[in-house]
């Protein structure tokens, strides 16, 4: 030790390095998936999330409300599609109801277990987002919901339009959501690919989301087996199937189907259902199978 | 002095407050992923060049800790690293107690565009960014720039004045 002072005959170009190898040791180690955050970290953003959410909701409020105005006008239609909306919604949800009757029945009569009776029974928790960071290659939104009340890691996360991402980091009373624009095939900790399907053809089309292209901002749906019915225009929702994501939530809409890179499969393009934008209230999508990886 | 100095570092905690709430308010939707206002480099860019580089360097490494502990996505420390390592640089180069207006503008384009390409650097390495350098230059290097730059023309009289209180109280105390 001693010689190797001798060796650099600086103090601080000692500490420099030594500094250097920290970082990269802290870097390289905080790469990895997480269940658990260090208390210092856990107290440091509990805190800033605490104070965060005093001025990100006045700001939103602020904000919401010139929008509100700039609105003003197409109020009036808006509410016309509103209320037919609302009207086809009362119908199907009597529909629902019988079928969704039914479909208990006849799951008793072929003696569906616990664990399969809860499959599709999932919790919706409404959160408070608290802050945000737009980095192309690093964005999170903050979430002001933890462990404390249930968040778990991998959980998605939707808003009204669609699914924004998943939580990625859990302390005890704020979660960090890692939105789909970071999802990246390269990145061995990205968020797993989502097994997707496309509504009204539930039954007949498959594909897995798993990249989004930062420049032309679409996420690509891969490994569409040849044959598949999806085409421009269809709306894409996840599965469910591999039982890691929930199934029926938005993902966005179809823009073009290309032959994949091997010719074999074929790759769709899509455009997001919630791009990145402020969004006030998120909620979490909690499933009763635990979707830890 | 330490009343001065406390003063300071609780304004660069509003400041980092109001860069993760208030500021995505006021960009559009269209922009958010291509202009991302840092205000914490930009005030530590006029402590580095006002004030001390050591003083800079160690506010860097904390506000970047804080920076990325709150907004941890997938990486620690690359903020951390970033904020210090820039800050104390321009300091070596830039460490100008007298700095007018235009010089110390030039200064915070420079360290902008000098932090972002770090960060760049770190995401290349640890393979968490696939795009090419002159696509993210194009794509948000430069409007950060342009809104850092902008910024600091705001921060600039408040902020000056407030380091050089500190100076003299420092150097008062020094005198006593």
């Amino acid at each position: 030790m001693l010689k190797l002072f001798k060796l650099f005959n600086n103090k601080r170009l000692f500490i420099m390095l030594i500094t250097l190898v920290l970082f990269i040791v802290v870097m390289g180690f905080s790469l990895g998936p997480r269940k658990v955050l260090s208390w210092p970290e856990s107290f440091l953003r509990d805190t800033t999330g605490f104070v965060q959410k005093m001025f990100y909701k006045p700001a939103g409020y602020v904000a919401g409300l010139f929008e509100d105005i700039g609105n003003l006008k197409d109020l009036a239609k808006e509410n016309e599609e509103l209320k037919i909306l609302a009207a086809q919604y009362a119908r199907d949800k009597a529909t629902y109801n019988f079928i969704e009757a039914q479909y208990k029945l006849l799951q008793k009569q072929v003696h569906f277990t616990a664990a399969q009776k809860a499959q599709y029974d999932y919790e919706y928790w409404t959160v408070q987002v608290v802050g945000e960071s737009t980095e192309p290659n690093n964005s999170s939104i903050v979430i002001d919901r933890g462990s404390n009340e249930g968040v778990k890691l991998n959980m998605p996360v939707i808003s009204d339009k669609g699914l924004v991402g998943i939580v990625s980091r859990v302390s005890k009373f704020t979660a960090t959501v890692k939105p789909l624009t970071m999802m990246d095939p390269n990145d061995p900790n990205s968020q797993p690919p989502i097994a997707a399907t496309a509504t009204n053809k539930e039954t007949k089309s498959f594909g897995m989301v798993e990249s989004y292209d930062l420049k032309t901002g679409r996420l690509l749906m891969k490994r569409i087996p040849p044959g598949d019915p999806i085409k421009e225009g269809d709306t894409v929702v996840s599965s469910g199937s591999g039982g890691l994501y929930p199934r029926g939530l938005i993902i966005g809409t179809v823009d073009s189907v290309d032959i994949g890179e091997y010719g074999l499969t074929s790759t769709a393009i899509i455009n997001p259902a919630a791009g990145f934008q402020d969004w006030k209230l998120l909620t979490v999508v909690a499933s009763h199978q635990e979707s830890e990886e | 002095m330490n009343m001065r100095r406390s003063v300071l570092i609780l304004l660069l905690f509003l400041l980092f407050i109001l860069q993760g709430t208030v500021l995505p308010w006021l960009i559009p939707d269209i922009w958010q992923m291509r202009i991302i206002p840092n205000l914490v480099l930009v005030a530590i860019l006029f402590v580095t060049v006002y004030h001390h580089r050591h003083t800079a360097l160690l506010l860097g490494l904390s506000f970047g800790m804080l920076q990325d502990v709150v907004f941890y996505g997938r990486i620690l420390g690359s903020h951390s690293f970033t904020m210090g390592l820039s800050a104390y640089l321009i300091g070596l180069i830039f460490q100008l107690p007298r700095a007018p207006l235009p010089l110390m503008m030039s200064v915070v384009l420079l360290g902008s565009l000098l932090a972002d390409s770090m960060l760049f650097g770190i995401y290349t390495v640890f393979n968490l960014n696939q795009e090419p350098y002159s696509w993210a230059l194009l794509n948000h290097m430069l409007p950060t720039m342009l809104v850092h730059f902008a910024i600091a023309l705001l921060f600039y009289v408040p902020l000056r004045k407030q380091l050089e209180l500190i100076k003299k109280e420092a150097a008062k105390e020094e005198n006593a």
